[in-house]
This record gives C-alpha cells, structure tokens and sequence, in this order.
C-alpha cells in the first residue's frame, strides 16, 4: 500500500523559508518508492475562514462551497499530514489559522456527531508534521502557533504524540533558510523518520 | 477634549457572545464620557498580510485597501479594545489576518526608524482584549496573548487589561455569566478616568 503524503504550504508567500522547509522534507520522501506526495499551496486553494455559525454540528459538513471541499477528504484520507507555516506577529499567518478554524466541521464530527472522522483502518497509523519559521531569534516566537497546531492535529485523529515539529526561527528575509546551518539536515532526518515510523504502524 | 475608544469586532459571527462582551466595555467607556467608535471586520474589505516584506523598504503597505485607514482611526484614539472569540486556541482568521498587517508599522519602528512612542505616550495609550471561549479550561487563552502582545507593542498601546470570560457552553451564553458583562462595563469606565488621570497629570507637569 502507499504510503501518502498530504503536505499544505500555509504562506502567503510563495517558495519562502517555511515553503522550503516543507520542500526539503517532501523532496526527501519523494525517494522512497512507496511515497506518493501530493503537495498544495494554501494561497492558491481557495479556503475562506470559518463563520462561525455552528450549522456542521447539525449538518456534519459546513455551509460554505469552497477549496476545502477538495482539501477536507485530502485531510482525512492521508498517513502523513505536513503543514508548513511562518509566525507573523507571534502566531500562525491569518491563511492558515483560517484554515485551521474551518477544521470545526471535523471536531464536530468527532466531539458533538460522534461519527468517525477518519476511516477505522486509518487509526493510530497516521503522523502529523509541522514546520515553520519565524524571523525573531527569541526561542519562544512559536509558543502562540503550538496549541493552535494541535487542535489541528486532534481534531483529524492525529493525536499529541505523533507529531512531528521543525522550527527555526531567526529566518526572515526571502532565501534567508538557505544559510541556516542545520534546517536542511533536520529536514531531512525528519522525513526519513517519519516514513520510517509509518512504514511500522502500517506493517510495511 | 473626550477620550477616544475604538473597539474592534474581530467575530465572524454578528452579535455573538464577544460582540455582547465588546458592546458592554464600549457601554462603561460611552458612559464615562468617552467618544467612541465600533468597528465589525467582517463588514470591512480587507485582506491578510502577503509576507512580501516590502514595507520592510519604505514603510508603506503595497496593499491598498479599508485595512490602511482603519490603523489611521486606531494610531488616532486613547483607547482600543480588539475583541475575538477564541477558536482552535487561538484568535479568529479575521482578528490575526488585521493584525499581521500591522507588519508596515513595525516595519517603520523597528527597520527604518522613521516611528518613535515615547514612554509617555504608550502609556496614555490603553490596549484591552476582549475574547470568550466554551471550553472551561483556564488556559484557553493563552496562545492568543502572545499576539495580541505583540499588537498593541507594535502601534505603540500598554497592553492594559483583559476581558475575558471562558465557559460559554456552560453559562449558554456571555449574558448568562454571572460577572462578565458587569465587569466588562466597569473596565470601561476605569480605562476611560485611568486616561483622563494620565491627561491631568501632564497637563500639571506642564504648568
């Protein structure tokens, strides 16, 4: 069975530092035979932030027609789900928080519907991956993205401990991760490891 | 001259629990004299931040349009309240796609240098944040500060106050919490005549 890989670049900026973090890890997975990578730029999907109106917890999907149509079964459907996305203003970039906000037709799935939000042989195998940069140098730029990330991560049945963060920060000008001493490394291992870790749940 | 309040709906949902929560502080400021001004975002025509950086050149926002008028109004009042609900621990896409914008304005204070606040002015100054959350954990606000921090740093405010009440699936609703709105009038009222003291104080200093 392949193994696949749904990676969302979140930047508004295309083939920036946080985009190129995700283009190391994907380019490394690309090389196992056994990976299929599908590889989406948030800024070309199409995904509006969420109403707030509530109706998925009736409805058990959203009221709004738009790129998540397309993304959400991608979401649901893959081993490994990579999201990359800068910090602005210590936090996640407004493109991907309101793709993320719009992850509430799934929580409502799991946590008011009680439905599956992925399918049942897909439980437990799936790792989530995320990677970002932040221009600041201070340690904890990313503290404000984390818990956003995992609700994320939790609410698509990908739970605390299998996932996966690369971040570094003190990149801020376009190109500047090129110079970093490690990132393109840390990358790399990343994806080697996490290719590995779903090979074993899946029993490959 | 009247104290100058602007809050800022950052809810996607009209009249929900943080609007509620905005209109009471806005309530407390108005009644104390202050002149004041509600902004909803959803209602304005804006868009987030490119992360293209060229602001970082002349201090300009190469995207033009309702955001660059809305931060004249905000560099222009004594007092702004940003209100959001709190969604996926943090801050709504509307709120964070205003807030990324103020990257123009940090770029003016922190690369070009072309943009000073005194000490004195940010402290006459007053930022308060305005958020509700359902969930009962008390930390469900934390990974929105950061941001709003950053905020109200970046157009020289005092982060001076939260308003913020959690448990909204529990109370059904901010009108039934049994101290939030109280609370939210009272602060109004305190920010307003904590700004007015500021004001006469200088004005002492100056004589």
């Amino acid at each position: 069975m392949p193994i696949k890989v749904l990676a969302i670049a979140g930047s508004p900026r295309r083939h920036g530092n946080s985009e190129t973090l995700l283009d190391w890890v994907l380019d490394e997975m690309r090389k196992e035979k056994d990976v299929e990578v599908e590889k989406i730029a948030l800024d070309e999907a199409d995904v509006r932030p969420c109403k707030g109106c509530n109706a998925c917890e009736i409805l058990n999907e959203c009221v709004q027609r738009d790129g998540m149509d397309v993304l959400g079964p991608k979401i649901t459907s893959c081993h490994v789900m990579v999201v990359s996305a800068p910090i602005f203003c210590m936090g996640i970039n407004a493109q991907t928080k309101a793709m993320i906000d719009r992850f509430q037709v799934f929580r409502s799935r799991k946590y008011v519907l009680k439905v599956p939000v992925v399918a049942p042989e897909l439980k437990g195998k799936r790792l989530g991956v995320f990677l970002s940069t932040a221009g600041q140098d201070w340690g904890h730029v990313f503290n404000g993205a984390i818990p956003t990330v995992k609700c994320m991560f939790h609410v698509v049945d990908i739970p605390d401990r299998d996932i996966h963060y690369l971040m570094v920060n003190k990149v801020d000008e376009k190109g500047a991760i090129l110079s970093h001493p490690t990132a393109k490394q840390d990358a790399e291992n990343l994806a080697r490891d996490v290719i590995t870790e779903v090979r074993a749940r899946l029993g490959q | 001259m009247p104290v100058k309040v602007i809050g800022l709906s950052g809810s996607p949902h009209r009249h929900g629990n943080t609007e509620t929560l905005l209109d009471a502080f806005l309530e407390g400021t108005r009644d104390a004299g202050a002149s004041v001004e509600k902004v909803v975002l959803k209602e304005l025509d804006y868009s987030a931040c490119r992360g293209c950086n060229a602001c970082h050149k002349d201090g300009e926002c190469i995207v033009k349009d309702e955001a660059i008028p809305l931060f004249d109004k905000i560099l222009d009042v004594d007092c702004l309240a940003v209100a959001s609900p709190i969604y996926s621990m943090g801050i709504t896409a509307e709120l964070k796609g205003l807030i990324d914008r103020a990257q123009y304005i940090w770029a003016r204070k922190f690369i070009l240098k072309t943009l000073y606040f005194t000490n004195e002015h940010i402290r006459s100054h007053k930022g308060i944040f305005i958020s509700t959350a359902g969930q009962d954990w008390d930390y469900v606000f934390d990974a929105a500060f950061p941001a709003i921090t950053a905020f109200f740093n970046t157009i020289g405010f005092e982060y001076y106050d939260n308003i913020i009440a959690n448990q909204m699936d529990r109370w059904k609703g901010v009108k039934n919490h049994p101290t939030a709105l109280a609370e939210a009038r009272e602060k109004g009222d305190k920010v307003v005549r904590a700004i007015e003291g500021i004001r006469q104080e200088a004005e002492a200093k100056g004589k």
